[in-house]
């Protein structure tokens, strides 16, 4: 349990981004795959099974939660069009606390789904399959999750360094 | 030269070593000559250590124990909890079983070891059945002296046979002395001496 804990609580972290809720989604994750272990099929490695439980019980805790709108393809691509766009490598100026709180407010203003892969790859450190095989979608979701979830926080920041 | 539009979907994958190699290479040699989507990346770059140092550290202390905690109150199924009984129940038969052999392994090695030591207390005790034999012995030696004296004339030796029992029996009040006048037979015992 010790080996995958962290990465579990991560998980559950990257969706619901609340750290109790996150450590009680973790527990619930290793009870279910306890509970399940025999159906686990070595389709693919353990590690993924048990973060693919925990998105699955994150996710399913988010929605039931009903804190955000859940936007998809087109609705989501036409949320990026409407964020204001600027030039590159901006943030320097914006002092580090500013920037911490405001980037933490930015990551409640996704959904899970663009939360979770953003931070399932940047903190997690998790390659596109891997979080393709966690959050149950297909490669090329997981690339334009990120390239929504990237470019929103790129230009709430932007917009925290032009004011 | 392909145009900014194209290449902002995949800058994110390049930064993330995701692509292709084809397409690895036609974003660098975009980046080369693109100074907007050199920055959008420098971005991106920035983005993520930023995103690392606020990520919290989760208190995982007792973590697993509560995770075992809510395991061992899950109701369990039928066949595991009959399971679970009989392999409580062969556990607790197997530990009887382990202990009455080493109770029994014990007395045994006691009774073995203790053997002699019982002998030797019993020995001391003045009516035991070897002190009878002994002085049974010690009698039956003095009868055949009396009785080898007998044979021969009655002299002395008659008047030093009762001298001697006279004295043995002055000496140790325990003695005791029968006389068969007809089998001209005196039986003398003796006790152990201790």
């Amino acid at each position: 349990m010790e080996r995958y804990q962290r990465r579990v609580v991560g998980v559950a972290l990257a969706v619901v981004h609340n750290q109790d809720d996150a450590l009680e989604l973790a527990q619930e994750t290793f009870v279910r795959a306890f509970e399940n272990l025999s159906k686990f099929e070595s389709r693919s490695s353990f590690s993924t099974w048990l973060y693919r439980i925990a998105a699955n019980l994150a996710i399913d805790f988010w929605r039931r939660e009903g804190r955000h709108v859940v936007l998809h393809g087109e609705d989501a691509e036409n949320e990026i069009s409407r964020l204001p766009t600027s030039r590159g490598d901006s943030f320097k100026e914006v002092s580090r606390s500013e920037l911490s709180a405001r980037l933490k407010q930015a990551l409640e203003e996704l959904t899970p789904e663009h939360r979770a892969v953003i931070l399932l790859r940047e903190v997690e450190g998790m390659s596109y399959d891997e979080i393709s095989d966690v959050l149950q979608c297909p490669r090329g979701t997981v690339m334009s999750r990120l390239h929504y979830a990237r470019t929103h926080l790129r230009n709430i920041l932007k917009d925290v360094a032009g004011s | 030269m392909a145009e900014c539009g194209e290449i902002g979907m995949m800058l994110g994958a390049f930064e993330d070593s995701e692509l292709e190699p084809n397409e690895m290479q036609e974003v660098a040699f975009h980046l080369a000559r693109c100074e907007s989507c050199t920055g959008i990346l420098a971005d991106y770059s920035t983005l993520g250590r930023d995103l690392r140092s606020i990520a919290p550290e989760p208190p995982l202390a007792g973590f697993s124990s509560a995770v075992i905690a809510r395991v061992d109150r899950l109701p369990q199924p039928l066949l595991t909890r009959i399971a679970r009984y009989l392999r409580r129940q062969a556990d607790s038969v197997g530990a009887g079983l382990a202990w009455g052999g080493a109770a029994a392994a014990i007395a045994v090695l006691t009774i073995i070891l203790m053997t002699p030591y019982a002998e030797q207390f019993a020995n001391r005790g003045p009516h035991s059945a070897t002190s009878i034999v002994k002085a049974e012995h010690e009698a039956a030696m003095a009868v055949n002296q009396v009785a080898g004296s007998a044979t021969s004339e009655p002299t002395m030796a008659d008047n030093d046979s009762h001298a001697d029992i006279s004295r043995l029996e002055s000496e140790n009040h325990s003695v005791a002395v029968w006389s068969e006048p007809r089998r001209d037979t005196t039986v003398i015992w003796l006790p152990d001496q201790p």
